[in-house]
């Protein structure tokens, strides 16, 4: 047991982070019905702009959320209303070709910019660690990202539930003429609410940033991890995400503890595989 | 006058073939390499285009066939001693295989779904081939061919994958279950109601691109010598297929051939240029699905209404 400690409650704190990094997706696709490819790629973005801004500012990852958060809402309103906008509702690949050349465009374009060497965000909690027992110690950064990520989904959830926007963007996704009908111009609704996902991805970015390194080409993994999480939890559910970072993080830690750390990412793939197969719209989704 | 060039079609077309037939017998090495993976290219991305222009299946997995089919040969060959061309063939059969397994569990997602399934299933084999000890781990294998063989061989074998795939995609959309199947890319509910066997005709298509992706993949790989996971399942094939087919147009038979070309023209002149000819990639995908989506042969067809490889019958 005493093995096991320390991986399930780290998978625990994890589930926080991948949830975090799930939920702009999980938005999107909730919304306009689109499978946003470019999602990791845009987030990895977040990673280095906190980088560069950091580096130049000599300021603490932290702080650079400050400008993160706002030029990935541009960010993201731009991809959507430039790009993605023009080739929705005709049928299902367009949009996810597009967004499969933006994520390509990415990579590249940070690859040129930032060489493929690994990165990290530097900071001094990644070291910090709070003892619990002789055997099991909570990293301070992992917590971190755990209590990070379920502030943003909470804060995401009232959003929704509360503003204006929010409603805009739910009546949107339930009925887009009926929306328009009422004086909802979808389009730009759409724009906004890719903006509000990429401003989570952001977050999502600077955190992972601080906690493992990344390169360019590591979006792709993150938006696997991503969909894995969307996935488990079922569409458009906050819960969902929440939970289905969990079940993922702790399937990937658990499997690592037990296969060796080779095995971390492969047994939660299999998990998804599982999950996909048996209930593919996901454990927590209705059809 | 068009009725003339249409019916003489296919004397162009056996010209053509016949004049890339002795493209080795004319000593130019680059225009060899260059037809080679011309050929190769070809019959990757006319096999994700059987898929995803004619099936409905996006398939964003193919590199899991071109590391199955460049694995199995470089193992055949190294570890057996297994003749190198019947090692392709078994590098065909097992993707196919693969592929069995793999419908075990993707068919049961649809559109979005079975794209992302298809990925994540390449994703857990580079994992796993980059941990089996059998495979030297990360390392990669060095193919060594039994016997040896000249850069002329390796020319042939991909011209008849490549002209290969064409007609094997011809022919399979003028079959009953091509017929089938361009039913079901129009509408599934009808097709299935006037008895097409959706599950079936979609099954078959995904587990013959297995084949010809796997087989091709060994080629390619007796070609490139070393083997290493993760660049045999690495997501940049199908990024490289899918940027061929839809710069071509997706769901026409030309629609490929124009798209390899131009793909293996722009990626040898900026090959120097890595990342940034994968840019350029990206863009130019991003602009043809923009303004012009049905590709250029799709575009051009539309326009003049010619097509030199017809699945209708007249």
């Amino acid at each position: 047991m005493e093995d096991f400690a320390q991986p399930i409650v780290n998978g625990i704190l994890l589930g926080g982070l991948y949830a975090i990094i799930a939920i702009g997706m999980s938005t999107m696709f909730g919304i306009v019905k689109l499978v946003n490819l470019a999602h990791g790629d845009l987030m990895i973005l977040g990673s280095f702009l906190s980088l560069s801004l950091g580096t130049w500012m000599g300021i603490g990852p932290l702080w650079t959320l400050l400008l993160v958060v706002p030029i990935m809402y541009f960010v993201g309103f731009f991809v959507q209303g430039f790009l993605l906008n023009r080739v929705l509702g005709k049928e299902m690949e367009p949009p996810l070709l597009v967004a499969f050349g933006v994520s390509i465009i990415l990579q590249n374009l940070l690859l040129m910019i930032y060489t493929p060497d690994a990165r990290s965000l530097m900071t001094d909690l990644a070291v910090k660690t709070i003892p619990i027992t002789s055997y099991l110690n909570i990293p301070v950064i992992y917590l971190l990202d755990a209590l990070i990520g379920v502030a943003v989904i909470t804060i995401l959830y009232l959003l929704f539930q509360r503003t204006y926007l929010g409603r805009a963007i739910r009546a949107a996704s339930d009925d887009e003429v009926a929306a328009r009908l009422m004086g909802v111009n979808t389009r730009n609704i759409y724009a906004k609410a890719m903006g509000i996902a990429m401003m989570s991805a952001g977050v999502a970015g600077v955190l992972v940033g601080m906690t493992f390194t990344f390169y360019p080409h590591t979006g792709p993994q993150y938006l696997i991890i991503a969909f894995g999480v969307v996935v488990i939890g079922g569409l458009g559910s906050m819960k969902g995400t929440l939970a289905g970072g969990l079940i993922l993080a702790l399937s990937q830690l658990l499997g690592a503890q037990i296969f060796g750390p080779g095995y971390q990412l492969f047994c939660g793939y299999v998990v998804l595989l599982i999950v996909l197969a048996v209930r593919p719209q996901g454990i927590f989704g209705t059809v | 006058m068009k009725k003339a060039i249409y019916n003489s079609r296919w004397y162009v077309l056996a010209a053509l073939v016949l004049i890339l037939g002795i493209v080795p017998l004319m000593g130019d090495q680059y225009l060899l390499f260059f037809c080679m993976l011309f050929f190769l290219y070809l019959a990757l991305a006319q096999m994700w285009n059987l898929l995803a222009g004619y099936s409905g299946l996006i398939s964003l997995g193919q590199q899991s066939f071109v590391g199955m089919g460049g694995y199995v040969v470089a193992v055949m060959s190294n570890y057996y001693g297994v003749y190198i061309w019947l090692g392709v063939l078994l590098g065909g059969v097992f993707s196919a295989l693969l592929g069995l397994f793999m419908s075990l569990f993707i068919f049961r997602m649809k559109g979005v779904y079975f794209a992302i399934g298809t990925w994540i299933f390449s994703e857990a084999l580079l994992i796993w081939f980059s941990n089996w000890e059998y495979t030297k781990y990360g390392m990669g294998l060095f193919i060594k061919p039994n016997p040896n063989i000249s850069m002329t061989e390796i020319y042939y074998a991909s011209l008849i994958v490549g002209v290969g795939s064409v007609a094997l995609v011809y022919g399979i959309l003028r079959s009953k279950l091509g017929l089938g199947l361009m039913a079901m890319r129009d509408d599934e509910a009808v097709s299935e109601t006037m008895g097409v066997e959706v599950f079936r005709s979609k099954l078959y298509c995904f587990l013959i691109g297995a084949f010809v992706t796997g087989s091709t993949a060994g080629i390619l790989y007796i070609f490139q010598v070393f083997i290493q996971p993760y660049k045999a399942f690495a997501i940049d094939w199908t990024v490289k297929l899918v940027f061929i087919v839809i710069i071509g147009g997706i769901g026409t038979l030309e629609g490929p051939i124009v798209g390899a070309f131009v793909f293996v023209l722009l990626s040898q002149t900026l090959a120097e240029y890595f990342s940034v000819s994968m840019l350029i990639l990206g863009a130019i995908a991003i602009l043809v699905i923009l303004i012009a989506p049905k590709g250029i042969m799709g575009t051009l067809q539309e326009k003049l209404g010619f097509e030199i490889l017809s699945p209708r019958r007249k």
